[in-house]
């Protein structure tokens, strides 16, 4: 489903060249799950990003369900990510403003979905993370555990065919973490591909294979069975 | 989505409730100051439109030549109207006005109520059907047809006759002699924006056998006279063929005519009426309303650019979610939208409430109705449609454009470009906050200057009354009586009151074959000395002055008449008359001081009472207080003694000063408005730098917790986070200083007399700038500062 070769990107500062990603390649095949561990500054993030077309690489090439998206224009770019692919954040990112419910709402608005379909499907994800009693909270009233719930709610709505999950357990305690980790499970064996970046060698145990990083290279591959 | 983008406006707005007052409020208050202004503006460009025939209706103007003098004038003979109804075929219908400005006496026979009324207006039976003013009650078509009639407007008729009906019955007029008027008609309300006010309406019919009107009615020929002459072209494009005509009339009657007649359509004439200061006012209004608006906007784009930073991660969501740089663009003008929406009807709102006092203060009146004028009403579409467009575009087209990924890592409020910006934004708020500081400091001083100018004469403790020809045979026993009052010091009297303008009289020049005008006035033999004028060549003996055919000139009229340096002997003629000059007064200002000193002929009366043989029938009684004099008792007796010799006119008086300062009427209202604006556009540009300072320390949050875990001082945190801003200010000073110095100098020019620019004023307005800009920002340099370094810390 992804496969990324030569793949570079650098930071410039007035000065200093900071190289992210170093000529990094791999590969991850559709249902897969897998971790990208690293020190910090290895250039996880960064490759997360580019993955999740929220930026774009400085070289290399970048093949998404085999078509060629390291040239993508932003519009473009949007067009792909609100279709293709769910996000997770450690700081879940969730619009203070807008309710549990808006929250998750957001990506079927961009996609275009009619307001009942929208209404329906939002119920649906809300009632599967158990966080339907919750829907009209905004997310300053809810726990950690709960707000992750809900970003991983929002990135699922959409039927994506791919999570990118950057630390979704890093402002967790351990049984929020877990229960975060479970839905995870659920959604990959449900068929969505899961791409992880995760400091906790835990988390990083639920996937099938972990990718190490330093540097911005590959260091290591361990496939998990 | 819309309805989820107007959810998130709102709940922005109720969450950042600091930011929403200062965003909204400041720019509500600056809309409803623009609004007011507009209001102001379209309501003098919208003079006489309301005729349906407005662009077909011309009042006829004529330039005469006279003595090299070329003066404008727009009244005609009584017959001209008719005499270019007829001749030319362009002219569908014309018309004559005639205003009577001496005050009116109305007597409703029926009961002997009495009142005196001004701004009566003779004209002929086709008023309502050329103008489109509206008769409640009568007939249009017969109204003014019979010589006699007369049309009250609806408030006057009330007044005369309450609540019953006042057509056919009788009102007696008393102009010079008394006649008897029968109602005919009740109109409605001038609207405020008629240059003809239309409160008493008299048939022209009726100058026919009216004694006052014999000179008004005496030319039968195409020449000036007192008539303001309309005429509706059935094609407003014929307005030179037209002219030809009136021109060729006016060589028909009298062939050495030089005088040349144009047409001005009526829509302009308010705006170019001479004496009017409304050009000026306008332009200028419009000028501050722009600039207003300007900074109102500019506060709202740089506080909403300045916000970014807190809004950089829902921006980030959404586009992580989808959205692409469209929508969020659409989403953050439909927010400006929503936030602009709601200043102008909060603005609105404002305008009621501050339309009365803005209105005192101009010194205008304009119909609460005007509000509901299409043109009044489109420019209000017009300020909201483009305040939406200017304030949502660069908000939306800023934010939309960075890259998700920058801003949900949040760098995003601290790009440089922003904060250029905004620092231009900032100075350009003060500049114009500090020009306009100093420009109401000169004209403050103008004003001043002006007012304790020496005008070489003492108006100081002198109470002018003017005393009708109703008076006639009472008025020395008036004068004594008021004499013998305690603490009336002297008395004098003259044909007009000081600051009112002179009449003219044509004197032969003595180096030419032509004539000069002159203005005179007649006085008593008090006059010179209650006044403290002082002399230049003085009388030789004190009863020469009151001999019959002598005249007393100013040093002026030495030069303007071409005089002798020593003129005493020297004849003037006046007409078939020849003056002796016999006294020379030094020059003192009987008019404005905005004009030079003119020439003036005085001619002192022998006695106490005074008959010129210039057609002066009213006269001014100047009484001087004695220093200590109790003022207001001193009225009080006079006005008593007043009503008893005349029982006709109200009793009106005037301080000489006052009306020396209502000369300056139009430049003090200037002043007062301006200083409200001025405060005004502080307010505006304090609230965009409390703003900018609040954002500003929430930005360099970090760098303040840094600075205090390593040592830094309250105090100089708080100076670190004001010297930014107070460079800001010194550069918009730098700015502001030079461009306000060449404005006001070249205002100044348009006076005679004017006050000097000094240094102080300049360094006031700046060291006043910088107060304000200190005490501003002042609060959030030091609540940033004293803020525990930690949790800023923590944060980031």
């Amino acid at each position: 489903m992804i496969k990324i070769t030569n793949l570079e990107k650098y930071y410039q500062t007035e000065e200093v060249q900071t190289i992210a990603l170093n000529k990094l390649s791999f590969e991850v095949k559709e249902g897969e799950f897998a971790a990208i561990m690293g020190p910090s500054g290895c250039g996880k993030s960064t490759l997360l990003n580019i993955l999740g077309l929220l930026d774009d690489p400085d070289g290399g090439s970048y093949l998404f369900n085999g078509i060629e998206v390291a040239g993508y224009n932003e519009r473009k770019r949007a067009q792909l990510r609100k279709h293709n692919i769910g996000f997770v954040f450690q700081s879940f990112n969730l619009i203070d403003e807008l309710s549990v419910f808006e929250n998750v709402e957001l990506p079927l608005i961009y996609t275009g979905v009619k307001p009942a379909e929208r209404k329906e499907r939002v119920h649906q994800v809300l009632e599967k993370m158990g966080i339907m009693h919750r829907r009209k909270h905004f997310p300053q009233q809810l726990s950690g555990g709960q707000q992750q719930r809900v970003a991983v709610a929002r990135a699922v709505v959409n039927n994506p065919k791919l999570i990118l999950a950057d630390e979704p357990t890093g402002n967790l305690d351990s049984s929020n973490g877990n229960e975060v980790m479970d839905l995870l499970t659920e959604l990959n064996e449900a068929g969505t591909t899961i791409i992880m970046v995760t400091h906790s060698e835990h988390d990083a145990k639920f996937s099938h294979r972990i990718i190490r990083m330093l540097d911005g290279q590959k260091v290591t591959e361990n496939v998990l069975v | 989505m819309i309805r989820n983008y107007i959810k998130i406006a709102f709940r922005n707005l109720n969450r950042n409730k600091l930011y929403s007052t200062i965003n909204i409020g400041g720019f509500a208050l600056g809309l409803s100051a623009c609004i007011l202004i507009m209001f102001y503006v379209t309501h003098e460009k919208s003079y006489d439109t309301f005729h349906e025939d407005s662009k077909r209706i011309f009042n006829v103007f004529a330039k005469t030549n006279i003595s090299g003098d070329v003066i404008r004038m727009n009244s005609l003979s009584s017959v001209a109207a008719k005499m270019i109804e007829d001749k030319d075929p362009n002219v569908s219908s014309a018309i004559k006005i005639k205003t009577e400005y001496n005050p009116v006496i109305i007597k409703n026979p029926e009961n002997q109520s009495q009142f005196s009324e001004t701004d009566l207006v003779y004209t002929d039976s086709n008023f309502f059907n050329f103008f489109s003013f509206k008769l409640i009650n009568g007939n249009p078509e017969t109204a003014l047809e019979r010589p006699y009639s007369i049309i009250l407007s609806e408030n006057l008729a009330k007044k005369y006759f309450g609540e019953t009906n006042p057509i056919g019955r009788n009102l007696s007029l008393r102009i010079d002699s008394t006649y008897t008027f029968t109602v005919t008609g009740i109109s409605e309300e001038t609207p405020s924006n008629s240059s003809i006010k239309t409160d008493l309406i008299v048939s022209a019919s009726s100058l026919n056998t009216m004694k006052e009107a014999f000179y008004d009615m005496r030319s039968q020929i195409f020449q000036g006279g007192s008539f303001q002459t309309f005429v509706k072209l059935k094609d407003p494009e014929k307005v030179a063929p037209v002219q030809r005509s009136m021109n060729a009339l006016a060589v028909q009657g009298h062939e050495e005519s030089t005088d040349e007649y144009f047409l001005t359509n009526i829509t302009d004439i308010h705006l170019l009426s001479r004496e009017s200061t409304n050009v000026k006012y306008v332009k200028i209004f419009s000028l501050v309303a722009l600039l207003i608006l300007l900074l109102a906007l500019i506060n709202y784009i740089s506080l909403s650019t300045a916000r970014a930073g807190t809004r950089a991660k829902e921006i980030g969501v959404r586009k992580m979610n989808g959205a692409s740089q469209r929508s969020v663009a659409v989403q953050f003008f439909l927010e400006s939208a929503v936030y602009v929406f709601i200043s102008f009807l909060l603005a609105i709102l404002f305008t009621i409430l501050l339309k009365p006092w803005f209105f005192s203060l101009v010194g205008i009146q304009i119909d609460s109705s005007f509000f509901f004028d299409p043109g009044f009403i489109s420019t209000m579409v017009g300020i909201l449609v483009l305040t939406i467009f200017i304030a949502g575009l660069y908000p939306a087209i800023i934010l939309s454009s960075y890259q998700p990924i920058e801003t949900l890592k949040g760098n995003f409020g601290n790009r440089k470009n922003g904060a250029q910006l905004r620092q231009v934004f900032t100075i350009f708020q003060f500049v114009v906050a500090v020009g306009l500081i100093i420009s109401g400091i000169v004209i403050h001083q103008q004003i001043n200057h002006l007012r304790t100018l020496d005008t070489g004469l003492s108006r100081t403790d002198v109470l002018m009354v003017p005393l009708q020809n109703t008076m006639d045979n009472s008025q020395s026993v008036f004068r004594e009586e008021v004499e013998n009052l305690p603490g009336v010091r002297k008395i004098a009297a003259a044909s007009l009151p000081m600051y009112g303008g002179t009449n003219m009289y044509f004197v032969d020049d003595k180096n030419s074959d032509g004539q000069i005008p002159l203005p005179i006035l007649a006085t008593d033999h008090e006059f010179i000395d209650a006044l403290d004028i002082e002399w230049s060549i003085p009388l030789q003996d004190e009863n020469i002055a009151t001999k019959k055919n002598s005249v007393i000139i100013n040093e002026a009229t030495i030069n303007k008449l071409h005089l002798n340096p020593n003129p005493i002997g020297e004849i003037i003629v006046f007409g078939n008359s020849q003056y002796e000059v016999v006294g020379v007064v030094k020059d003192f200002y009987y008019d404005s001081p905005n004009n030079e000193i003119g020439a003036l002929a005085m001619f002192v009366s022998p006695s106490k009472e005074f008959s010129m043989d210039f057609g002066e029938k009213s006269s001014c009684l100047f009484i001087k207080f004695r220093a200590n004099a109790n003022v207001s008792s001193i009225i009080k007796d006079i006005e008593g003694l007043y009503k008893k010799y005349d029982t006709e006119n109200a009793f009106e008086y005037q301080f000489m000063d006052e009306a020396f300062d209502a000369l300056f009427r139009s430049e003090m209202r200037l002043a007062k408005v301006l200083n409200v604006f001025i405060g005004l556009i502080v307010l505006i540009s304090g609230m965009g730098l409390f703003g900018y300072a609040t954002f500003s320390a929430q930005e360099r949050k970090k760098e303040i917790g840094v600075r205090k875990v390593l040592g830094a001082k309250v105090t100089q945190i708080t100076y670190l986070l004001s010297v930014d801003f107070l460079k800001l200010v010194m550069v918009a000073i730098l700015i502001a200083s030079p461009i306000a110095w060449y404005v006001m100098q070249q205002w100044l020019q348009g006076f005679e007399n004017r006050t000097v620019l000094e240094w102080w004023i300049f360094a006031f307005a700046g060291t006043g700038s910088i107060l304000i800009a200190l005490a501003t920002i002042s609060y959030q340099s030091v609540k940033a500062a004293v803020a525990n370094p930690v949790k800023s810390l923590r944060t980031e």
